[in-house]
């Protein structure tokens, strides 16, 4: 008979990722082992093809055996290497999506771009990350598995490796930074309309004069609410819903007239640019512009986020 | 998981250093792969094939084991045997499995309530 057995094919199978050096020794064993098998089955009086179907299946998938005669691994990234994958995933899926996300948006922006065409852009960009984040850092992980380095950070865990608890964010010092974060903010605006924050005889204001007074008070409304937040969120000692609520209103509350009045132009003054630049003012007012715009908003979603994962903590706690 | 199915994962846990002691003193005569195999199951060791194979080699690899081919009948046979340093190692390995069991000796003993369930 010219027709290979299955028992050739499945030494054949084991063999294929057998090193070339073990070969010729390990598959003389192993077919002699499997011959030794077939016969003591032929013994027990059962026929040649059911008795070597009974032993092959008993062995099982030969590529397992050979990963148990080559000390082979038999998956991707096992135990040893695994939690240092998974906190460095985690670390870049925070990070990366997130930074490029934002640049892109930005220089979109500032190319003109509309609305649609960037999300249009940044929607497909994101994907695109993700995937390749969570590739190539598995792919490291799974060389590595296999060469047997060491990760970076290996070495024998400690106590001091230990996360300092999580932040409540309604300690002393949340508030006392809020408090302070305020009335440093208000100082500036009024030192801006005063004095001006451009170095010019006379002063030359930042923002639009034409704000005052109306504008600014309504400012340091907001501001003066977000001082009492501040203060009641030390007071009850955590972030509650409605406080987070309460929080992101305010945000709204100031993001979305100051975006209107900036895309407007009436929140900068419209001498400031060309005063300070004399060659490209224009240019240079457009380009300012965005990026605080892009500023405003990204200060109060964080902010809003922040505070509504402070609360969802607080209260699972 | 069946409870059965839990139980017998418990067993090959508890079971499965055991083997490589069998082979170690198993083979102080000479054996081959499916003729150690056989022996192991009279022994009470029953050991799948595909889990001897792979563990001969590992120990002749790590030095507990010498092989030789031996061609004098039909069908050549590589033979093991367990070397200087494989005899060592069951040594220690026998008395820490009789320390094992005299300190589960030493356990108190939880009562034994007959399954309610069946």
């Amino acid at each position: 008979m010219t027709t290979a057995t299955l028992t050739d094919r499945y030494v054949d199978a084991a063999m294929r990722t057998v090193p070339e050096a073990q070969r010729a020794d390990l598959a003389a064993e192993l077919r002699g082992s499997i011959d030794d098998q077939i016969e003591a089955r032929l013994g027990e009086g059962e026929d040649q093809a059911s008795a070597e179907r009974a032993v092959l299946t008993d062995l099982g998938d030969p590529d397992k055996l050979a990963a148990g005669y080559t000390d082979r691994p038999l998956w991707l990234v096992g135990p040893r290497y695994f939690l240092d994958w998974w906190r460095l995933l985690k670390l870049l899926l925070w990070i990366v999506p997130a930074c490029a996300a934002f640049g892109v948006s930005l220089a979109m922006v500032l190319e003109g771009a509309t609305f649609g065409e960037i999300v249009g852009a940044v929607v497909p960009l994101l994907i695109t990350v993700v995937v390749h984040i969570g590739f190539w850092t598995t792919l490291v992980f799974v060389v590595l598995e296999r060469t047997g380095h060491e990760t970076m950070t290996s070495g024998p865990w400690t106590p001091d490796q230990l996360p300092e608890p999580r932040q409540r964010g309604a300690g002393l010092g949340d508030m006392v930074t809020s408090l302070a974060f305020l009335a440093i903010f208000a100082g500036v605006v009024l030192w801006d309309h005063f004095v001006g924050l451009a170095p010019t005889q006379p002063g030359l204001p930042f923002l639009d004069p034409g704000l005052w007074p109306w504008w600014i008070i309504g400012l340091f409304l907001l501001m003066a609410l977000e001082a009492v937040l501040a203060i009641v969120v030390y007071a009850v000692g955590r972030w509650t819903p409605a406080l987070a609520v309460a929080n992101g209103i305010l945000n709204l509350v100031l993001a979305v007239p100051a975006l209107w009045l900036l895309f407007e132009g009436r929140l900068i003054n419209p001498e400031f640019f060309p005063t300070i630049v004399a060659d490209d003012g224009a240019k240079v007012g457009v380009i300012v512009n965005v990026v605080i715009g892009f500023v405003i908003a990204g200060i109060a979603i964080w902010d809003t986020v922040d505070a509504a994962m402070k609360a969802r903590r607080a209260s699972r706690g | 998981m069946s409870e059965t199915e839990i139980l017998e994962t418990h067993l090959q846990e508890l079971r499965r250093g055991t083997v490589v002691l069998a082979c170690l003193r198993l083979l102080v005569n000479p054996g081959y792969g499916y003729g150690l195999l056989e022996e192991l199951g009279q022994h009470g060791f029953a050991t799948d094939a595909n889990t001897l194979y792979p563990l001969l080699r590992r120990l002749e690899k790590q030095g507990f084991l010498t092989s030789e081919w031996n061609t004098d009948e039909s069908r050549p046979r590589k033979f093991y045997r367990t070397s200087a340093a494989g005899s060592r190692l069951a040594a220690s390995l026998t008395d820490d499995f009789r320390a094992i069991a005299a300190a589960i000796d030493d356990l108190p003993t939880p009562d034994v309530q007959p399954d309610r369930r069946h």
